[in-house]
Parts: structure tokens; C-alpha cells; sequence
């Protein structure tokens, strides 16, 4: 109350003169004194805001401050003046983000705004004059990516950040998961249950592995495992005293599949572009290839097989650039509220055989993945099939489990092979006893019939 | 019958550590591939031991290889570039293990320590001892670190290609452990060729006609 009256005071400052402001000054100079340090730091910061930002806060300061919106939202236009004047932005003034505010006309001519969305969106080009690096930081996540393709929800830069109270990068407050809680609900609830979320002040937040403006689907690339890496950089080292084939392991599977317990996997093949590409094929935006060529190869719907991967992935290679376009398999959970729900290590699998067995359930649920427009996967079933038929050497070749995945036709060979080397010598060694009294007759005739020829 | 000295001693240490490290090969193959229907021992102890195994396997080639590189028998393992000579006397084999052997005819291949092998091994195990088995090694090495050997495997269409050509093999093999101690079997006592695997020594009969050629030149 008392910092709010000096502020309206100094806020008069130009309109009152010399002489006032002097007044002013010995008047916040007498009630420091008399109410103590609190208010000095107090008035210390809010005497900050200039004198044009507390012409704007006369009115924009009062609590009850709203304006409805052609949406027929009311947003509120309240700006807590202490909050903004401790905020990183004070320094900038009202006017450095809204300086298409004709001070003059402002209030007299009621501005039209459609929805509290589109003001914000339209703001975010004011935040990109002074951050810029992040900005491009955020134009390259999956959140900027859904904004584009005209998403309500994805958030905007305010959204997370309130402009008139944004403290500085390095003032480490806390609360860092509240805006990510907002939308990833589920994913927080699970998190904040598991190893990394319920470890008191080590407790990770969202952002230590998922970044703040460049955040990418978590389902693409390898960039979450890099995370895991960033911090267990012993995983290699660890892994490799007990699991062989230790690279290929941690290549291929997703930390949580084995690292959170009772888990419901799936095989992802992942379509890349060419043989040594690290990335992912990514999908022209606009352009819903996948999902055109996807439905065309499977007209029913029941899922992709190992003939129509095939020639899916014919097609993609005929549109598309020289690279041939390849498949790529991953073994990963199926929901992101699984990849949230990491254990203690002691609990994390061990049993080879959960994947490494014909029918293992991790590999019961295939599906086909290419990176989509707004940089999530795009996803189509595959068929139960698809890692066991003849034609997986062609269109899954990049994938293969042993055991599990295994190609059933060289098991019919295999039970060939087994019948012919059992059969054949049996089969000879039956005839070969069956003649043994006639080739010991004919032996014996011979021998007979040689005596008189070794005697002469 | 006279005594040869078919089978040097590299020879026969080689033959009999492969025959073992094939069969432990087969076995942890076979309990790595159906983990469903065997249960022997756990998956990470087959793909420990057929690892280990491999090597030892891969060591042991090499035995055979030096061993014929710089020995003047290996004149039993040069092929036969004349093609009609070389389909006669493998015809004339088949002819002996399909007939002529139940009527008590002689094999046709007179076995000596610089050829010891009929037209029919011959070919079966250049086949084997110069393509299958290396081929079978390169595949293996690859899927034994897969991550380490990336480069080659998506050169060649991926692991499954590399494993199906490695397990490809693995069922010829499987066919060939059953059929190579029959024909073992086919000498002129079932325990001829395996003795001689051990002394080295094959009993080799004289130039004398068999007892089927001798009745037909009596009778003539």
C-alpha cells in the first residue's frame, strides 16, 4: 500500500514539477525511515520504473483492470507494479515491447483484439528484437513447429515466460516444471513419482533434460539418450560388464525399456534417408507423403507387412532425393508417461529373454514411423509379421533381434535340413544292410573264384 | 591292404578341435536362436560361450590353413578346371554311394596321401574350408560387435542380411555334422576313415579288383 502511493507520487513526477518531486522525494525519505529497510529496497526498485512507466501503471496497476476480447475472453490487463518493476524488462519500459501504443489515442479509441492467443503470438515478435538466438532456438522446437500448424495449445513465449514479472535467467527460483505441468499433466505425475522427479533437492526438472526453447519430440532422434549419456557417462562402461553387444544395445533401445519396470514396449522402424544418415528422413512440410503412401500400401488398414515396407520404401526412394531410403528399428515404450516413470537402477531389466524369445511381448506391437511436418512422428501399424517373413531381409534389413525376430522360412529349413541328415544316411544304411547277405555272397563267389587265378 | 600315412598330425589335432568347437558352435547357436524351445543354458551364457568359441573356431583355421599353405599336400584341395573330367568322376562317385556300394563294388577314387580326397570332397570341402566357413566367420565377427562393424553391415543391407546368411550356413552345417560321420562310416569297415583320423594311417587296398569286378571277369 505504502509502495504503491510513493509510485502514483513519482509517477506525477513530469506533471507536478521540481517542487513537488522534491516533496516527494522527502516524503519517501521520511516514511523509509520510519517503516524501515523492507520498504527502502522497496522503493528502491520501484522508483527504477521510469516516469512514462508509471503514467502507464496509474491505470494498468489496478487489480480489477480486464477488457473483453472479441473471443469474449476477458483478459486482464492488471501489471503488478513491483513484480514488473524487479522483472529483467523494467530496464526496457512499457514501451519497449509495446511501442505500437499511441499514448495519446490509448483508452479514448478502444482497441480490437480477437483472443488472448492471437495478442500473444503477435507480441512474440517484440520478444525476438531483443532474443533473438532464442527465438531461433524456439522456431526450431516441436512447440513453434505446432504453433505453425495453427495449434491452440502449443505454447507461445508467454505461455511460460510472464513478461511484466520475468526474473533473469540466472535467478534460479524454482517452479521450473509448472508450465510444462500445464500441458504434460500425466507425464509430470509420473515423473515427479519416479527416480529422477522424487529425489528431493536433486529432483530433475523438465527442462534438464528436455531443453527450454529447442525442445524436440521426444519420440525423434537420439537427443534424450544424449541427455541420459550427458549425466550417466558411465553407461557404456557399466552396460558392457554384463550385456554383449553392449553399442548395438544402447543403439537400438530407448533407455526406459529396460530402466522403467512392468513397461509396455513396441518396435518403432524409424525410415531414414540413405545408409549413413544420422538423421531421421524428415517429411516436407505440406506435403503428407507418409501418410498418403502409407494408406495406399495398406488399403484395409490392417497394417503394413514386410512386401508393403518393401514397397513403401520403393516409392519413397523413387520421389525423393539419390539416397535410398532405409528403415531403421528402435525398441522404445509406447507412452511418454512410460518413458517418465525411470526406477532405481537395481530395479531395471536384466532378463535377455523378455526380448530375445519367439513371441516376446516387447515385439508384438510394430509400427512404421517417419519424422512428420511439425517434427513429431508420424506413425502407421505394421502387421505381426513384419519382422518374421522372408521379405524383412529386404524391407527390415536394418533390424533384427535374435530369436524374436527371427525369419520363420529358415526355420522350415532348418527342420529340411535336420529331416534330409537324418534320412539320407539312414535311408542308405537300410539299403546297405538289406544287401549286406547278397554283397557277402558275391564277395565270397569272388573270392572263391579268384583262388584258382592267385595260384596259377 | 597297405598302410598310408593320409592324415598328418596338424591335420587330425585340427579335425578334431573343430569337430568339437562346430558341435558347442551348434549347440549355444542353437540355444541363442530358439531361447523358446531349449533351455540348456541362459541366453547370455550361449552368446558368451559361442563367442568365445567362435574365435577359438577362427584360431583354429588357421592351424589348417598354415599347415596346407606350406605343404605340398595341398594338391588335394586344387580344384579340377577340366569340367567333363571332373562331372564324370563326380558321377561315377554318386554312381558308387547310390549303387555300386551295396553291390560291393570298390569306390572308384584310389585315395593317396597327395589326393586323398574323392571328386566329391573335393569339391564339398573347397567349398566349405575356402567360402562357407570364412564367410561364416565374417558374418559372425560382424554380429558380434554390430556397432563397431556399422559401416560394412549397412553396406551389405543390414544385419539381417548378415545374420541370415550367417544362420544360412549354420543349417548347412547342421546337415553337413549329420551326413560327414555316416560317409565316415563308408570306408571298408565302418571304423576305417575314423581311425584313420586319429593314427593318421588309412588302409588302402592294393591294386586288386573289387569282388563285384572280379565276378564279372570270371564270368566273362
Amino acid at each position: 500500500m505504502t509502495r504503491f502511493r510513493i509510485s502514483q507520487a513519482a509517477a506525477d513526477l513530469p506533471r507536478r514539477g521540481r517542487a513537488q518531486a522534491v516533496l516527494g522525494a522527502a516524503l519517501a525519505l521520511a516514511l523509509t525511515l520510519f517503516l524501515g529497510a523492507p520498504a527502502a529496497a522497496a522503493v528502491s526498485k520501484d522508483t527504477a520504473l521510469s516516469s512514462e512507466d508509471k503514467v502507464c501503471l496509474d491505470c494498468h496497476a489496478k487489480p480489477g483492470l480486464r477488457k473483453t476480447l472479441a473471443s469474449g475472453e476477458s483478459m486482464p490487463l492488471y501489471i503488478a507494479p513491483n513484480g514488473f518493476a524487479e522483472s529483467v524488462h523494467s530496464a526496457s519500459g512499457c514501451e519497449g515491447c509495446h511501442s505500437d501504443i499511441d499514448v495519446k489515442a490509448h483508452s479514448k479509441e478502444p482497441s480490437v483484439v480477437k483472443s488472448r492467443r492471437e495478442h500473444s503470438q503477435g507480441l512474440m515478435e517484440t520478444c525476438r528484437d531483443c532474443h533473438k538466438k532464442t527465438m531461433k532456438q524456439y522456431e526450431d522446437s516441436v512447440h513453434s513447429a505446432q504453433v505453425q500448424a495453427g495449434s491452440a495449445k502449443a505454447p507461445l513465449c508467454s505461455d511460460c515466460h510472464d513478461p511484466h514479472a520475468t526474473r533473469s535467467a540466472k535467478d534460479k527460483t524454482g517452479g521450473d516444471n509448472v508450465a510444462c505441468q500445464q500441458c504434460h499433466k500425466g507425464v509430470s505425475q509420473a515423473f515427479a513419482a519416479s527416480i529422477h522427479g522424487a529425489s528431493g533437492d536433486e529432483a530433475l526438472a523438465c527442462k534438464d533434460c528436455h531443453r527450454t526453447h529447442n525442445i524436440k519430440a521426444a519420440a525423434m532422434g537420439d537427443h534424450l539418450k544424449d541427455q541420459c549419456v550427458s549425466c550417466h557417462r558411465e553407461v557404456a562402461t557399466s552396460h558392457a560388464q554384463w550385456l554383449p553387444n553392449t553399442a548395438r544395445h544402447l543403439e537400438a533401445i530407448s533407455c526406459p525399456a529396460c530402466h522403467s519396470p512392468g513397461t509396455t514396449r513396441r518396435v518403432n522402424l524409424r525410415i531414414y534417408e540413405g545408409t549413413a544418415a544420422a538423421q531421421q528422413a524428415a517429411e516436407k512440410v505440406g506435403v503428407p507423403q507418409f501418410v498418403k503412401l502409407a494408406s495406399s500400401v495398406d488399403p484395409t488398414g490392417s497394417g503394413i507387412d514386410g512386401r508393403a515396407l518393401w514397397s513403401l520404401l520403393q516409392d519413397f526412394s523413387r520421389d525423393g532425393s539419390d539416397a535410398r531410403t532405409i528403415v531403421r528399428g528402435r525398441l522404445e515404450v509406447q507412452t511418454g508417461i512410460e518413458s517418465h516413470s525411470l526406477a532405481a537402477k537395481g530395479k531395471a531389466l536384466k532378463d535377455c529373454a523378455t526380448c530375445h524369445k519367439q513371441g516376446a511381448a516387447s515385439f508384438q506391437k510394430v509400427t512404421v514411423s517417419m519424422a512428420g511436418p511439425d517434427g513429431r512422428p508420424l506413425r502407421h501399424g505394421a502387421t505381426d509379421g513384419i519382422l518374421n517373413s522372408v521379405e524383412s531381409i529386404g524391407s527390415v534389413g536394418g533390424f533384427y533381434t535374435i530369436g524374436s525376430s527371427r525369419i520363420k522360412l529358415l526355420d522350415v529349413m532348418l527342420v529340411m535340413a535336420l529331416a534330409a541328415g537324418i534320412l539320407v544316411p539312414g535311408g542308405h544304411l537300410v539299403v546297405k544292410l538289406m544287401s549286406a547277405r547278397k554283397r557277402k555272397a558275391a564277395i565270397a563267389e569272388a573270392a572263391k573264384s579268384n583262388e584258382p587265378t592267385d595260384r596259377s | 591292404m597297405a598302410k598310408l600315412y593320409i592324415n598328418p598330425l596338424p591335420v587330425r589335432l585340427w579335425h578334431w578341435a573343430n569337430a568339437v568347437l562346430f558341435i558347442v558352435l551348434v549347440v549355444t547357436g542353437v540355444q541363442i536362436r530358439y531361447l523358446d524351445l531349449f533351455d540348456f543354458m541362459s541366453f547370455r551364457n550361449a552368446v558368451v560361450v559361442h563367442n568365445w568359441v567362435a574365435f577359438a573356431l577362427i584360431g583354429n583355421f588357421f592351424v589348417w590353413l598354415l599347415f596346407y599353405l606350406f605343404s605340398d599336400k595341398n594338391k588335394a584341395y586344387h580344384p579340377e578346371f577340366n569340367l567333363l573330367k571332373l562331372a564324370r568322376a563326380c558321377f561315377a562317385q554318386m554312381q558308387y554311394y547310390g549303387w555300386g556300394i551295396f553291390k560291393g563294388e570298390h569306390s572308384p577314387h584310389h585315395m593317396d596321401p597327395y589326393n586323398k580326397f574323392n571328386p566329391l570332397q573335393r569339391m564339398l570341402y573347397q567349398i566349405l574350408m575356402l567360402f562357407l566357413l570364412p564367410l561364416q566367420f565374417v558374418t559372425g565377427i560382424l554380429m558380434w560387435d554390430i556397432k563397431r562393424f556399422s559401416g560394412f553391415v549397412d553396406m551389405v543391407g543390414g544385419v539381417r542380411v548378415v545374420d541370415t546368411i550367417h544362420v544360412l550356413i549354420f543349417i548347412f552345417f547342421v546337415f553337413y555334422l549329420l551326413i560327414h560321420p555316416y560317409l565316415a562310416t563308408l570306408g571298408h569297415t565302418p571304423t576305417a576313415h575314423i581311425r584313420a583320423m586319429i593314427t593318421g594311417y588309412e588302409d588302402v587296398e592294393e591294386e586288386a579288383p573289387s569282388a563285384v569286378q572280379a565276378t564279372q571277369a570270371t564270368t566273362a
